[in-house]
């Protein structure tokens, strides 16, 4: 078997969320099929600069095809139509227009794509939020497999998606939540499994090296992640802050990350920076809670990694996807005001009664859902049934010259606003 | 306040949260969302007292721009004011001819009024240069007033820090009781009595090594312990016996590696950073699961001071509490 896994950006020191999803599944899956990566030179997901050769190379094994950015990302010109697209009516010209200003916009990947559709069994594609999915799976809609890893954010109301969605022979979900939202905007009936993604778990951790080496002698909890505020550290910064007053005995605040915004100076708080994998995975085993403040997830790698550790994770409650999770996994704990983060905070440390036992819980819970053999076998699993079953009819043809300019679509943000939330508990 | 109370063997997390929702309900008294509580606390405080906004050259900014207005242009009005010129033909040829105006208009009345008007403004601007005589005095009075509010208002402020500061350690040391008592209430009675097994016991107190006792069962009166009470002569424990920290020891009872004989000292029992609280309740060679730990009725507790043949010194009050630590 012949597989192509089609991302926007690729590469070993690459750590983005749907991209190192994308490298650990092609990484995987090349034990089991021959698998190439098709994906821009693109390393900076703002601005797509071709930073990276084009051509081809073997990245950890696998064999990745490099294709150039026609134009890097022009950022005010993609607010403008964002704000458009999302809070306007508007024109299906006007979301093509959203979507090639959003990037990373490659022809020269999707004619590649078109000219080799018979040389692979299945593409898989990542994110469907871009450029290379939208037009990549034009091309080959009887041989696309995708991976959305969509977030509950307006982009998904766009109606150029539905069809992207119905089109795909298969939809790999990262959580019942993605699946319920997708099956919600989209009315997709076709086959779909939810899958999420591994994570590479070392087999013994040694805390007491993270804190030698970082100086950390207090239990703590621990974020890890880019320090953003559209990840919610501005929220988390703000809640510890109130924390510390009314618990002065209670955990620090360790940050794992690169900093985008500005970290309070504060005691308890400790900014440790980005560190190696095997520092990260020291600093989980050694802290009481992983707190996870992003309101956006599709699937929080880092929470699937936490609970591997047997480490309660303390998540947004409003984030559907998280809080399903902790539900569902009884490993965790969520929260949606100050008063609520503080308590479930001080419930989840290491001196309360349950941290230790959620902890547990999300162990088993990783262990069922989430091991490598698991995600390998759902994979598989999918590709044997496309094998069988007879291909879907192709994607649904856009409307004309003049019906894609009426501005007759809603705002994005109020599809989404419309659609059921929560978590799905069952 | 409903404590948390969760069952180590069944967590469901939306229990928890309702707990904790209920709690919080408790804390708060009226359910404000946390957008009122904010905006109250803004109100409040902020608004009138931010420390930070004070100025402490109010005075010296206030003279440093201070401006003293010039007076106003003013006039006399006289009788003769109408009809004054410095040539002395023109002067004549208006008095010879005012009777021809007068039979016109009355020319008195306006004389009258601006003379009035000219007097008036006099006594403004008399009256507005002593009111700006008076502005330093009243800056410097409210500069006074606003270094002392703001004092206050710091004041306040770090009063209700330290008694939210209290209030949280009290609770947090309440809630941390009783979750404990609660953990310990859940868990089955070990298979092994925490007694050593060669362990001598007083007349009537002998049990078999597996033998247990329910959390309310009735004990004779040579076998009832409550914390802190002591323990009769003839509870002497074998050498290998385990004991919770909070014992009391005698004086030739075998100690582990680094602790002095019969040194009076309170042992706080720190929690290891990565060390959970169920680890923290075991003994070194103590390691249990979470069903094998005893009831309160039946588990010596820590607070369990020995008898004069185990107390190292006699003076219970210097003995281990074992109470649960910070």
């Amino acid at each position: 078997m012949k597989l192509a896994v089609v991302v926007q950006r690729y590469g070993a020191d690459i750590s983005g969320g749907a991209e190192l999803h994308a490298r650990y599944i092609a990484e995987r899956l090349s034990r089991h099929a021959e698998v190439e990566v098709l994906t821009t030179c693109a390393r900076d997901y703002i601005t797509w600069k071709n930073e990276l050769p084009a051509g081809t190379e073997t990245v950890r094994n696998v064999r990745v095809r490099r294709f150039p950015v026609a134009r890097p990302r022009d950022v005010d010109d993609f607010g403008r139509r964002s704000n458009t697209v999302f809070e306007q009516t508007h024109s299906i010209h006007d979301e093509i227009g959203w979507l090639e200003s959003e990037g990373p916009a490659s022809p020269a990947l999707v004619r590649h794509i078109a000219s080799v559709r018979d040389a692979f069994d299945f593409f898989v594609f990542f994110s469907y939020r871009y450029y290379h999915v939208w037009h990549g799976m034009r091309e080959v809609p009887a041989k696309a497999v995708l991976v959305p890893t969509a977030e509950r954010d307006p982009a998904v109301g766009l109606t150029i998606f539905g069809p992207l969605f119905r089109a795909a022979r298969a939809v790999m979900f990262n959580s019942l939540e993605e699946r319920a939202l997708i099956t919600g905007v989209s009315r997709r009936e076709g086959p779909g499994v939810v899958v999420g993604v591994g994570s590479a778990i070392p087999d013994r951790t040694q805390p007491w090296r993270f804190r030698k080496k970082f100086n950390v002698k207090h239990p703590f909890a621990i974020y890890i992640g880019r320090i953003d505020a559209n990840k919610g550290c501005a929220e988390l910064f703000s809640f510890f802050e109130r924390y510390a007053v009314m618990y002065p005995q209670g955990v620090d605040l360790v940050l794992v990350g690169s900093k985008v915004l500005p970290i309070p100076t504060h005691p308890r708080i400790r900014h440790v920076g980005f560190l190696s994998d095997e520092d990260k995975f020291d600093a989980l085993a050694a802290a009481d809670v992983l707190i996870m403040p992003s309101q956006y997830e599709s699937l929080s790698m880092v929470a699937l990694e936490a609970w591997a550790l047997g480490k309660p994770v303390l998540a947004n409650g409003r984030c559907d996807v998280l809080r399903g999770q902790c539900i569902r996994s009884n490993g965790g704990l969520y929260y949606e005001s100050f008063e609520e983060f503080a308590e479930a905070l001080y419930t989840l440390d290491a001196t309360g009664p349950i941290g230790a036992v959620l902890g547990g819980n999300g162990q088993e819970f990783f262990r069922r859902h989430y091991t490598w053999p698991v995600i390998e076998r759902k994979y598989t699993d999918m590709f044997d049934r496309l094998k069988r079953e007879p291909a879907t009819p192709a994607i649904d043809p856009l409307p004309g010259f003049f019906a894609r300019r009426r501005r007759d679509r809603p705002p994005a943000r109020q599809v989404v606003d419309a659609l059921p939330s929560g978590p799905v508990v069952r | 306040m409903a404590d948390l109370n969760v069952r180590s063997d069944s967590v469901d997390v939306e229990q928890i949260m309702r707990q904790i929702r209920a709690r919080i309900r408790e804390k708060r008294g009226v359910d404000y969302t946390e957008a009122e509580v904010q905006q109250l606390a803004g109100v409040k405080l902020e608004k009138f007292l931010d420390p930070r906004g004070v100025r402490s050259d109010l005075v010296e900014q206030f003279k440093k721009h201070r401006i003293v207005s010039p007076a106003p242009k003013n006039y006399e009005f006289e009788d003769t004011t109408l009809y004054e010129t410095h040539r002395g033909l023109l002067r004549l040829a208006r008095k010879l001819l005012n009777p021809i105006l007068k039979l016109f208009f009355n020319p008195n009345k306006i004389v009258a009024a601006l003379h009035i008007q000219a007097e008036v403004n006099a006594e403004y601007h008399r009256r507005f240069r002593q009111r700006e005589e008076l502005d330093p005095l009243f800056y410097e009075v409210i500069h006074n007033l606003v270094i002392e509010c703001t004092r206050l208002g710091v004041e306040v402020h770090n009063l209700k820090m330290r008694v939210e500061s209290l209030g949280s350690r009290l609770d947090f040391d309440e809630r941390r009781g009783r979750s404990l008592e609660s953990v310990v209430q859940y868990r089955r009675a070990a298979p092994n009595n925490e007694r050593g097994q060669g362990e001598q016991r007083g007349p009537g107190e002998m049990r078999s090594p597996g033998e247990q006792r329910s959390p309310g069962e009735m004990r004779s009166p040579g076998e009832m312990r409550s914390p802190g009470e002591m323990r009769s002569p003839g509870e002497m424990r074998s050498p290998g016996e385990q004991r919770s920290p909070g014992e009391m020891r005698g004086p030739g009872d075998q100690r582990g590696p680094g602790e002095g004989g019969g040194r009076r000292r309170r042992r706080r029992r720190r929690r290891r950073p990565g060390q959970t609280m169920g680890d923290q309740q075991r003994g070194p060679g103590e390691m249990r699961g979470p069903a094998e730990m005893r009831g309160p009725g039946d588990a010596r507790s820590s607070g369990d001071a020995g008898g004069p043949a185990e107390s190292g010194d006699g003076d219970h009050s210097d003995s281990d509490h074992g109470a649960p630590d910070q």
